[in-house]
């Protein structure tokens, strides 16, 4: 019985119409109702039964084995969950730091969807002590890399401020040259986990800093850079407005200082003589620079220290000189400093060429002193300039006395552009520094679609469409995977379990752009084609596999044929390995992290097989298993896939082509079918297939389709006819 | 029959050597206290930690290991619930509320109890004693922030909001008079902390403890039996100076008072310093709104902690005279005056 042929589409897109469409979605929706219900159940477990709190987990044992004797574990702060670390000091205690969990304050996921929990001891001046990590479910590190790289990652930090923003560079970027008080070095396979490590310490020491420091993250990341139009003045007329301040301590000023000490200068003048006269400017501000400086120097300068760089001038004209003969250029002043915020702020000499100063300024031994642009100084708001004086007593031993001089010094705001701290959260970085590898993916997913799409184009010439194939798994492989990084785990979806039971942030998942763009373009696929775009084509372990079945073909290696019932039996591993994964992690069991290697993708693509013997065994023994039993893996035990499998249920195409004549008489494409998804009926089992294309492939050939064959031996046109998949 | 004689002979030869043990102990002295007091397992231990603005530590002496633990939790939890009702250290204590809000519905009843003593000690000293000089503290740290000494004409307002009387202490409320006013009890917290920490030890059976808070109290004695002790370290500026440019830790003292027992307080002109001179700091006369000029420091040591730190900021700001009159009114206390070098 012949239907109209009328009904075949173009290019393979057979929309269910009507009471088939009903059926399939009401069989569909069986499958759902048992599948919804299951996971609900399986989100809802944790909430019916008491969740433990997941705070910080250390107590005074804990912290006295971290932090021994000499130092002394305080009272736990009343307020908040910080430790202070003392130590005895004359009978008195000093802080040494505040000792904290991460998790207390900053609860940012890792990779794994669970946040990293670290041990901070944070400084009274704010720089790390102490930085630990007490738990972590990086599954890159977890077994894979070990911990060891993560933990000296993190003592990199010790001996840095938290004051400043600190980004993590490349591996060996210190070396390199990147400046270490505000890089680490990162770590290669690791650097979503990584940010997310800096992240979480940042975050947690500046709440930290915050709340017992009393300093804000207003400094934090700030750029104030000078307005950069404005005319050089004349020098009174800079004077007059403060732009570049004289300041003439008295000498009564400098007695005062030292009053009680005994000590007396023994040069003194008057009390009302000027005992230092400094002029003060900043020199970042072109009307104050290039009258200083002249517009040649003021512009050689500015480029000499660089953007977010400050230079401040200081002349000495006073009786009593900071700038002693002995004062090297280049070097930090010992008797100048600058302070901001009750900090004091790094400098050093610039080591400026003396000789060409604006002739306004009085003659006298002058520095300019260099703020680098880690040291967080904000010329917008008002700073100090502190002068060291030292007094002595005694002739042999001399017993020295400093006392500081200082006078503040302010700019008005409005010569200032202020950028706050860069909005931008943290992944915005991950997805400008992997532009390349996003655009090299999309092009290459933009030339599978319309190849998948068109059935009677490249599909439909077997040698050319088995090339392109071949290359695009090789593409997978080894861009995707090996390069890229983007091999799509089980472990996104642990993550996603867990955040969403833990935290409800997903954010986690935008530190990996290269998977998040293939995750969203299998989601797209999923429910057009099902499961078989991503498992046949841009899995990179997937496509190990065949290329290496490819390689092997020459071997005529026989393969095992599975019983149709065992088969059955086995396809169903899998979803028990998915329903292990996402119950454990569910409930927040570390168990996760262990049955998700039931994936063999970390040892093979993220690690590149560099890893301990057990798990490079099971990687290679299952690419060997492939060679006798096509795709084992895939079709039995991926958990991901079996994912996959589920939601690509909600497939709208029933996209490939179907004869009356398959299944009943034909059985071709059953049997060339090496992943077994058609069934002796002739029916797809689209949860089973992998998109390979053979049997459309096979349906488009006229020499191959064996009705068509037959029909054409028959002298006669065969009709295609389209059944739609039941 | 060896059984039956084996009991007298070991009973002899326990009193024998507990005989020994008696002639060594008076021989060898404090040694053997030491010894003696590990065998009756008394230990001492200390817990430190922040509060107050300071840091505080807290050494007990037990026998019981069971209870330190305890002892310590409830002795910080005393001290953060002082912190609670009147540290200015904390924006959300009762006290900074009052000052707020200018007035307070049902005070912490630990603030109630540090307001009256101090508005009664207020009255005691004339005055000199005031907690309404919140106002000068603000205007002397804005201007020190500054590097200057306050403008004369903001001291004089100032000053002319320091009123002990206008602090309103009702049987449901308490309330300030006029608006600007400002409560600190910085003068006697430290002591009633050292009191409540006491206490709250005490509770728990603990006899022999020393707590510091910044002030300090003591009761009983060492483990070793020693009595407890307490050094008051030299105030003299320049042997500071010397001493921070050679490095050395340990502050000459001034005086020790030894045994130490009850509570001491010093009022001292190095606590929070506005000038280098140490001429202004945080101790002000309500009168003229300046710091003090006479003295250095004043000890005082009396049987409560909280009588002990008001008297000593009272007698800091009255001066020597008049000040050892004022602690000489109120009974088992002493004053100990060290005059500005």
């Amino acid at each position: 019985m012949i239907r109209d042929p009328g009904e075949v589409p173009r290019d393979g897109f057979f929309l269910l119409r009507g009471e088939e469409r009903l059926r399939k979605w009401r069989s569909a929706w069986c499958d759902w109702a048992t599948g919804i219900a299951v996971l609900v159940a399986l989100l809802l477990t944790p909430l019916l039964a008491p969740f433990p709190a997941f705070a910080g987990g250390l107590d005074r044992a804990g912290l006295e084995r971290l932090f021994p004797a000499p130092l002394v574990v305080g009272e736990r702060d009343g307020h908040i969950p910080v430790w202070p670390i003392l130590k005895q000091e004359a009978g008195s205690y000093e802080v040494f730091a505040y000792a904290f969990e991460t998790i207390d304050f900053a609860r940012i996921p890792g990779f794994g969807g669970t946040a990293p929990n670290l041990l901070i001891a944070l400084g009274p001046d704010g720089t790390f002590r102490d930085a630990r990590v007490l738990s972590h479910h990086e599954p890159v590190f977890l077994e894979g890399l070990g911990s060891e790289p993560l933990f000296a990652f993190v003592e990199q930090y010790v001996g840095l401020s938290a004051k400043q923003p600190i980004r993590v560079g490349r591996p060996n970027a210190r070396a390199s040259g990147a400046a270490p008080a505000t890089t680490v070095d990162g770590i290669s396979m690791a650097t979503a986990s990584t940010r997310v490590v800096n992240e979480t310490m940042l975050a947690a020491s500046l709440a930290v800093a915050r709340e017992k420091l009393g300093f804000g993250g207003a400094q934090l990341g700030l750029r104030v850079e000078a307005r950069p139009e404005g005319d050089p003045l004349p020098l009174a007329a800079l004077e007059r407005r403060g732009w570049v301040t004289v300041w003439r301590p008295s000498q009564r000023e400098a007695d005062a200082a030292f009053a009680g000490t005994g000590l007396d200068d023994p040069e003194a003048g008057e009390p009302d003589a000027p005992f230092a006269a400094l002029t003060i400017a900043y020199l970042n501000v072109p009307p104050i620079g290039r009258t200083v400086l002249g517009e040649a120097a003021f512009a050689r300068l500015m480029r000499e220290i660089g953007p977010g760089g400050h230079a401040v001038m200081v002349v000495s004209t006073g009786r009593w000189n900071p700038l002693p003969e002995a004062f090297v250029l280049g070097s930090v002043p010992e008797r100048l400093t600058v302070q901001q915020g009750g900090l004091t702020v790094n400098l050093r000499d610039a080591a400026w060429e003396r000789g060409d100063l604006a002739p306004g300024l009085p003659a006298g031994p002058w520095t300019i002193l260099r703020i680098a642009p880690e040291a967080g100084f904000d010329p917008a708001s008002p700073w100090t300039l502190a002068m060291k004086v030292t007094r002595e007593r005694g002739q042999i031993f001399p017993d020295k006395v400093s006392r500081d001089l200082s006078t503040e010094y302010r700019l008005p705001p409005e010569l200032f552009l202020r950028e706050i701290p860069e909005a931008g959260p943290g992944w915005t970085e991950a997805w400008r520094a992997r532009a390349g590898e996003l655009g090299i993916i999309a092009a290459a997913l933009g030339l599978l679609v319309p190849v998948l799409v068109r059935q009677r184009g490249l599909v439909a010439r077997e040698d050319a469409f088995s090339a392109f194939r071949l290359g695009f798994l090789a593409f997978t492989l080894g861009v995707v995977g090996w390069y890229a990084q983007a091999q799509l785990s089980i472990v996104t979806l642990v993550g996603v379990t867990r955040a969403l039971v833990q935290t409800g942030d997903l954010g986690f998942l935008l530190y990996d752009p290269p998977s998040l763009l293939i995750w969203a373009f299998v989601l797209v696929t999923l429910v057009v084609w099902g499961r078989g775009t991503f498992c046949g084509w841009l899995c990179p372990f997937g496509a190990l596999q065949e290329l290496a079945a490819w390689l092997a073909r020459p071997l005529r290696l026989r393969q095992i044929t599975v019983p149709p019932r065992l088969d059955r039996a086995l396809r169903g591993v899998k979803y028990g390995a998915l329903a292990a994964i996402l119950l454990s992690a569910a409930l927040a069991s570390p168990l996760a992290d262990s049955v998700a290697e039931v994936e063999p993708f970390k040892t093979a693509i993220t690690l590149y097989f560099v890893r301990s013997l057990p798990f490079l065994g099971y990687a290679a023994g299952l690419i060997l298993l492939n060679l006798f039993l096509y795709k084992g893996f895939c079709r039995y035990l991926c958990p991901l896939g079996a994912s996959l499998a589920l939601a690509g249920r909600l497939r709208l195409l029933d996209w490939i082509p179907r004869r009356a004549e398959c299944g009943s008489p034909c059985q071709l494409c059953r049997v060339r079918c090496r992943y077994g998804a058609i069934e002796p009926s002739g029916r797809i089992d689209y949860a089973e297939c992998f998109q390979c294309m053979e049997c459309v492939t096979i349906i488009h050939d006229p020499h191959q389709c064996v009705p068509q064959v037959l029909a054409q031996k028959r002298g006669r046109r065969a009709a295609r006819r389209p059944v739609a998949a039941e | 029959m060896s059984g039956p004689r084996l009991r007298p002979r070991a009973e002899r030869r326990r009193v024998l050597f507990g005989g020994f043990g008696a002639l060594a102990a008076l021989a060898a002295g404090p040694a053997a206290f030491r010894g003696l007091a590990r065998a009756r397992g008394r230990r001492s231990a200390t817990r430190a930690g922040l509060a107050l603005g300071t840091t505080v530590a807290l050494t007990l002496v037990s026998d019981r290991p069971e209870v330190v633990e305890a002892a310590f939790r409830d002795a910080f939890a005393a001290i953060r619930a002082v912190e609670a009702a009147g540290s200015l250290f904390r924006p959300d204590s009762a006290l900074a509320r009052l000052n707020r809000d200018g007035r307070l519905e049902a005070p912490d009843p630990l603030l109630r109890t540090m307001l009256g003593f101090g508005l009664s000690l207020a009255q005691a000293s004339g005055g000199a004693f005031d907690p309404t000089v919140q106002p000068l503290w603000t205007l002397w740290a804005a201007a020190s922030a500054r590097g200057a000494r306050p403008d004369p004409r903001a001291l004089a307002q100032a000053v002319e909001r320091v009123d002990w009387r206008g602090v309103v202490l009702e049987e449901d409320g308490v309330r300030l008079a006029r608006p600007g006013m400002g409560v600190t009890l910085n003068g006697l917290i430290q002591g009633f902390a050292a009191d409540q920490a006491m206490a709250a030890l005490a509770r728990h059976g603990i006899a022999d403890a020393f707590v510091d808070t910044g002030e300090f109290g003591a009761s009983g004695r060492h483990a070793d039996g020693r009595p407890w002790r307490l050094g008051l370290p030299s105030r003299n500026p320049a042997e500071d100076v010397a001493r921070d440019h050679r490095q050395e830790r340990p502050r000459t003292l001034a005086a020790v008072i030894d045994p130490f027992a009850g509570f001491a307080a010093t009022s001292g002109d190095d606590a929070t310093v506005f000038s280098p001179d140490r001429r202004d700091h945080h101790i002000f006369d309500p009168v003229t709104g300046r710091s003090p000029t006479a003295l250095s420091a004043v000890t005082v040591m009396a049987p409560s902690g909280l009588l002990a730190d008001g008297l000593s900021t009272a007698a800091f700001v009255m001066g020597e005279e008049a000040g050892a009159g004022l602690v000489a009114g109120f009974p088992d206390c002493s004053v100990r005056f060290t005059p500005k070098v």
